[in-house]
């Protein structure tokens, strides 16, 4: 018997009789806590997207509002099918692509003059190939 | 059923299995809070939390440890929170310290207590928390300095040196007074 056993004679007490009913109690007091929480977290975080959703849709249509691709297109309707690189490709048939760029508006993230335009010319001496589709 | 199987269904939400944890081991934890407090009421209270965060925690129990290890733990963990926060807004009014200035004297006057428990009571009381929460398990709960280690996530060669401080301190402190003087060193 080792002498702190003596530890063992200090008053000992037991949980009172309704200690379970009080748990059980506070546990679906908390329970219920939680889930009013919870709702509102789920409501507050679901209103904050949606809110952002609408500023993001709202900058877009008043502030960076531009030119659609498919504006930019159009302008590739003016070059005539008589046209010297179309009359060349259909002899070798390949078929043509032909993109029309805006370079201002390709260029001006890259530059801080907003209205340089940036020619992009071959420099090769041999001949330029045309990828074949 | 056993310890696992209950914490498993509790990890499930079943609250049955919740309601055989808390009989099982409410008197344990009551007597261990009250061992460590000195306060009944706050014993209750305190298990009263120790056992919802139980079942709130109980999917980050996993299965290394004996379940009263985790669920001690968790009692010494709101326990040690509960000391330092009363210690740092203890009030004391100036009837406290009326009564205090007189029972210092009746310890003074008065013969020694012969009572042992009271002496060890004391002597517990005025133990850091440090020193006294393994003294408790260990003395009182029976654990094993492994499963001490384990509940207070020290190494064991610390729990030693703790136990050993705490038993030492409450031994001077118990000869000093069957001695019949009055000590007030705190550990």
């Amino acid at each position: 018997m080792s002498e702190w056993d003596i530890m063992k004679t200090l008053e000992t007490v037991n949980a009172p009789p309704d200690f379970e009913q009080k748990v059980m109690a506070q546990l679906s007091l908390r329970k219920r806590i939680e889930r009013r929480r919870r709702a509102v977290l789920r409501w507050s975080m679901a209103g904050s997207f949606a809110s952002l959703a609408v500023v993001m849709v709202l900058l877009n249509v008043f502030i960076f509002q531009g030119r659609t691709p498919s504006e930019v297109a159009e302008r590739g309707k003016d070059i005539p099918v008589t046209s010297s690189l179309i009359q060349k490709a259909a002899a070798e048939q390949t078929i043509p692509i032909i993109e029309t760029l805006d370079y201002r508006t390709e260029m001006r993230s890259r530059s801080p003059e907003p209205e340089t335009i940036y020619l992009l010319e071959q420099v090769s001496d041999t001949a330029p190939r045309g990828i074949k589709y | 059923m056993d310890d696992q199987e209950l914490i498993r269904q509790v990890q499930e939400g079943d609250e049955m299995a919740f309601g055989e944890i808390v009989s099982a081991y409410k008197d344990r934890i009551v007597n261990y809070l009250y061992q460590f407090t000195g306060d009944y009421q706050k014993a209750v209270e305190l298990s009263q939390e120790t056992f919802l965060r139980v079942y709130f925690k109980a999917k980050q129990y996993r299965p290394v440890a004996p379940l009263s290890s985790w669920i001690y733990a968790i009692a010494s963990n709101l326990a040690k929170t509960e000391m330092k926060r009363t210690r740092k807004f203890a009030a004391v009014s100036l009837d406290d310290i009326a009564a205090h200035e007189m029972r210092k004297k009746a310890y003074a006057e008065d013969p020694p207590d012969p009572g042992l428990s009271k002496n060890l009571r004391e002597a517990l009381d005025a133990l850091h928390p440090r020193y006294r929460i393994p003294v408790v398990l260990k003395d009182m709960e029976g654990f094993s300095q492994e499963e001490i280690a384990q509940i207070l996530k020290k190494p064991v060669g610390t729990i030693k040196a703790r136990i050993s401080r705490g038993r030492s301190f409450l031994k001077k402190r118990l000869e000093k007074a069957l001695a019949g003087g009055t000590y007030v060193a705190r550990a």
